[in-house]
């Protein structure tokens, strides 16, 4: 399938650790944070560049965001993928899940005669982990989620896609178009290629795509177009271990780790 | 393009004019002067574990004809450098084992895990997977100074393995208590601190070093940096043969520093210890960097020390297996040099193993551990003269 | 505003379940927000309705009944027996745009994921997703969900105020699952299937339950370290006690007393569970970067210095051998309770 075309949907997310919540604003301070591809973004970008070098087509590295994204997108062109379109206005900003997917799926539409849409199953800053399916459906496109593995019949279009369920595991096949999202750590992501560095980093020109660009209903997009509020942010315990000892009989310690157990899981 | 095959009994080459030229740039040649006698397969150390050893010298020949068969055994190569050192032709071949993994990279063959180490030194600045931010929290509650080249003598770069590994943690801290007692005014970088990229040379992604090479530099020219000591022979290697040298450019390895400082009496070691110890020369001084003495000088100075050498000392060390990327690979049990460099010392009746690099700590501990051995302990340089300097 | 297909004044006092259901049994987790939805409904005085879809289920209601439905909603059909995206989308948003409740909760299975992310954009409505808790406030009949993000490091509480139906997906696990009273009965309502074969696109080509391993994913983690000295007859029994599977150190593996695909660390397998128990566990660098991912780490080790205790949140110096017996005994009379 020479002419199959792959997007990537790929997000810009802060280094988790390095996030804090600003108590004045009740919001997220994540101006000082180092960035990063969200990890299983990158599982994503890996799964659909095996496709390429198996069956031929091109890839697509499709984001919402600002602007400043830009360098890190790259690094998804030095991995082989083709092209970047950006969707960024200042309109989008504060979408949920619904608009999100929303503004991403008319972003899909512009691009025109996309096939295969690969997502990383989730985003690691609390995103609602459910991008693929809403995007799936404003398309109307076939899904399979959190996979680990792909294979793609080209003549027959269709995609088989593992994913691993209840200490089990489960294969299912979609016709084409669909939407996969991929598991994270699911396999490991080829590192850039640095004979083509200049070319992604420098050369390649992105495309970018305002809301008047795109074939968007100003009610869909940004704040207006989601229904979730953020009412209340908290810090949770840092990521730092307690470090706490459980002292006691053998029984005593036992009593202490149930508890803990049965809260944690 | 132009395709000789060379056919052999089991195996047919593709002799590739592109990929010959590629390689003899990558390796400046390098192989040219192999003459073929073998001298590098036989003095290897993967020899003494394997079955089968890793034929160095067919890897030779393929640089020289511009093959790449995408042997596994590529990725075994510790870049210990015995190799090196027995050449009678003088080649440098672990440069050459370097560019013969770059071409691996290029053609998307490398060896798997390798790839992730990468990604970590480009989203973490570390190869550990560790968060940036926490780069000096071994060392928040000792109130080191930002280096300031104003008012300090030298920098300490302590290097990633020396700030995350917590058993190499303890060498860095041993090193700040002995560059204290000597009244030595020093700063560090903190968060700041780059990754001198020796893990990114080593498994031969060249293009991704030279890039951290310019990251490092911008750092160190902002902060002022020339002279600086490393905790681990591996960044003191990178920085001393691998970095540009310009004016005022000095990286020392902290047992060299140790070892001016005590001949201009400022260091001294004043409390007793009884023990007998053995010394592992880590290849990154004594092969790569011809420096034995500096450690024995250090070793020397501690009262109540007597050294008994292995077998295999100074440049002619054996490796500890964990150079050249190998610290990210799995090395199969009854395949570690490490167990045999216990052994080794074992037979000496040493009861403390020393050694100058965090990679051989970690290497020769676990090789301890799985011996089983009681009253036998492996420990740094730093960590010994840690123990020796006089009870405040 | 986007406007969802139906608003607050068009919504019934309900809360919804989604029930997931496997083999005849309902899942763990149904149970779990059965027992939660139970709460907030007795709490607000509104209706608990489960909506029950698959093939020859309809015995299952009784099971929704003990442990808090008032009501299920039955939809029942040979095209329904195996979940499909596509079928159950379909059903839900007939069902849902029939009965048009206030709120409707799923599990944050791979199958509920699926299901809300579709029915969410197909009713123009929120979801919060992976929710760690649910409140709903009576007064103004709003569902408000805790959710965390970037790795735990930060909670929030969201809510939708003109939206409906409130989607939410819980954890497994999130709730404790509640006591079913046997007695308990409710009412059955039928739905009306419109379904084609050729609508449904997802062909399931395989699916198996309860095999492998695949450690990457697993919930919990019960670590041997060399200090078990390769018994981990015991690692096995407690793992399967908290729905967990078990890792090793590189030195068990090495002796040969378990496979090399359960050596966790820098050369292994980076897991990222719940939880992670090491036992016997020194905490050589090369393994901690192998479980760092943890949300919770037990770890037992008689050594109080061993390394591993800096990177855990609960240290317990002590015998491998006691401990780990003792606290298998405490979480199998739990069990014993839960079934008994």
């Amino acid at each position: 399938m020479a002419n199959l075309h792959m997007v990537v949907c790929l997000k810009v997310v802060p280094k988790p650790e390095e996030i804090r919540v600003d108590k004045k604003t009740n919001r997220l301070e994540r101006t000082d944070a180092r960035s990063e591809l969200n990890p299983p973004d990158m599982n994503a970008m890996e799964m659909a560049l095996s496709i390429k070098e198996r069956y031929g087509g091109k890839i697509s590295i499709l984001t919402m965001g600002p602007p400043y994204f830009e360098p890190l997108l790259r690094v998804g062109l030095a991995m082989g993928a083709d092209h970047i379109y950006l969707l960024s206005d200042r309109d989008f900003g504060g979408a949920d899940t619904l608009a999100t997917t929303y503004t991403l799926a008319k972003g899909v539409e512009k691009i025109e005669g996309v096939d295969l849409i690969f997502c990383g199953e989730e985003s690691s800053d609390g995103a609602t982990g459910q991008v693929p399916p809403g995007l799936a459906e404003w398309l109307d496109f076939n899904q399979i989620t959190m996979i680990n593995n792909i294979e793609l019949a080209p003549r027959k279009k269709t995609i088989r896609g593992r994913r691993e369920i209840k200490a089990g595991h489960e294969i299912l096949e979609v016709p084409l178009p669909a939407v996969v999202s991929v598991a994270v750590a699911s396999n490991e992501p080829r590192f850039m290629d640095y004979r083509i560095k200049d070319w992604a980093f420098e050369e390649e020109r992105m495309t970018v795509w305002s809301k008047d660009d795109l074939d968007v209903d100003a009610e869909y997009i940004g704040v207006s177009g989601s229904p979730t509020i953020v009412s209340d942010l908290a810090q949770a315990a840092t990521r730092e271990r307690k470090r706490e000892f459980l002292t006691g009989t053998p029984e005593e310690i036992a009593d202490k780790l149930k508890v803990i157990l049965q809260d944690a899981l | 393009m132009e395709q000789t095959e060379q056919t052999t009994k089991d195996q047919i080459y593709i002799i590739d004019d592109a990929k010959w030229d590629e390689l003899i740039e990558i390796t400046h040649g390098a192989a040219a002067v192999c003459y073929q006698c073998g001298v590098c397969t036989a003095t290897c150390p993967w020899g003494i574990v394997k079955d089968e050893t890793v034929s160095v010298r067919k890897f030779m020949r393929q640089a020289q004809l511009g093959i790449d068969n995408g042997s596994e055994q590529l990725w075994l190569c510790t870049t210990c450098a015995q190799c090196d050192a027995s050449c009678p032709r003088g080649v440098v071949i672990s440069d050459v084992f370097r560019g013969l993994r770059q071409v691996a990279w290029d053609h998307g063959k490398p060896e798997e895990g390798l790839p992730s180490v990468l990604w970590s030194v480009f989203w973490n600045q570390n190869p550990w997977s560790q968060a940036p931010s926490q780069r000096f929290a071994w060392a928040k509650d000792l109130d080191l100074p930002s280096f300031d080249p104003e008012n300090h003598e030298i920098l300490f770069y302590v290097g990633c393995t020396a700030s995350f590994d917590k058993r190499a943690q303890k060498v860095s801290r041993s090193l700040v208590q002995i560059l204290n007692a000597a009244g030595i005014s020093f700063g560090v970088l903190g968060d700041d601190e780059p990754c001198c990229g020796e893990s990114v040379l080593n498994v031969g992604h060249k293009p991704y070093f030279l890039e951290i090479v310019d990251e490092t530099m911008k750092v160190f020219q902002e902060r002022g940096v020339t002279k600086f000591l490393t905790v681990s022979p591996h960044c003191y290697d990178v920085f001393k043969n691998h970095y540009p040298q310009m004016d005022g450019f000095e990286p020392v390895h902290y047992t060299q520093y140790l070892a001016v400082l005590i001949d201009e009496g400022r260091l001294k070691f004043e409390k007793k210890l009884k023990h007998k110890v053995t010394f592992q020369d880590p290849c990154y001084l004594a092969r790569h960097n011809n420096e034995s003495q500096a450690p024995r000088k250090v070793l020397g100075a501690i009262p109540g020390i007597t050294l008994e050498e292995m077998e295999n000392n100074a440049s002619d060390t054996l490796c500890c297996g964990g150079g050249g990327g190998r610290m990210f690979l799995e090395t199969a049990a009854g395949e570690r040099f490490s167990d045999l460099r216990v052994d080794d010392a074992l037979y000496t009746k040493a009861d403390i193993l020393v050694t100058a690099c965090p990679a051989c700590i970690s290497c020769l501990e676990d090789s301890v551990k799985s011996k089983k051995l009681k009253d036998f302990a492996v420990m740094d340089v730093a960590e010994l003269g840690a123990q020796a300097l006089r009870a405040k | 505003m986007v406007a969802s297909l139906y608003g607050v004044k068009q919504a019934k006092k309900a809360i919804w379940i989604f029930l997931e259901q496997e083999g005849g049994k309902l899942e763990g987790v149904s149970l779990e927000l059965l027992d939660k939805g139970r709460q907030m409904a007795d709490n607000a005085n509104w209706s608990l309705v489960g909506l029950l879809i698959g093939k020859d289920v309809s015995e299952i209601a009784d099971e929704a009944f003990s442990y808090g439905a008032d009501v299920v909603v039955l939809a029942d059909d040979p095209l329904l027996d195996v979940f499909t995206v596509d079928a159950y989308t379909q059903v839900t948003y007939d069902a849902i745009m029939e009965h048009k409740p206030s709120v409707f909760l799923l599990g944050a299975t791979p199958n509920g994921r699926d299901l809300a992310g579709r029915l969410a954009v197909r009713v123009r409505t929120g979801l919060n997703a992976d929710c760690t808790n649910l409140n709903l406030d009576k007064k103004r009949g709003i569902l408000v969900s805790e959710v965390t993000g970037f790795g735990g490091g930060i909670a929030a509480l969201i809510e939708m105020q003109n939206h409906r139906p409130q989607m939410a997906t819980v954890r497994p696990g999130v709730f404790p699952p509640g006591e079913p009273d046997k007695k308990r009965k409710g009412k059955v309502i039928k739905l009306p299937i419109k379904l084609e074969a050729d609508t449904i696109k997802t062909k399931v080509v395989e699916r198996v339950v309860g095999e492998g391993v695949d450690l990457t994913q697993v919930p919990a983690l019960v670590v041997g370290g060399r200090g078990i000295e390769g018994d981990f007859g015991l690692m096995r029994e407690l793992a399967g006690l908290i729905g967990g599977d078990v890792g090793a150190t590189r030195p068990p593996v090495d002796d040969g007393y378990i496979e090399r695909e359960r050596q966790i660390g820098q050369t292994g397998v980076v897991c990222r569970p719940k939880v992670s128990i090491n036992c016997g566990v020194s905490g050589a660098f090369h393994f901690v970067v192998g479980v760092q991912e943890s949300d919770i780490v037990i770890s037992i080790n008689t050594d109080q210095e061993a390394p591993i205790f800096d990177f855990t949140d609960y240290c317990i110096v002590g015998d491998v051998f006691e401990i780990i017996p003792a606290l298998t005994a405490a979480l199998s009379s739990v069990k014993e309770l839960a079934h008994g």
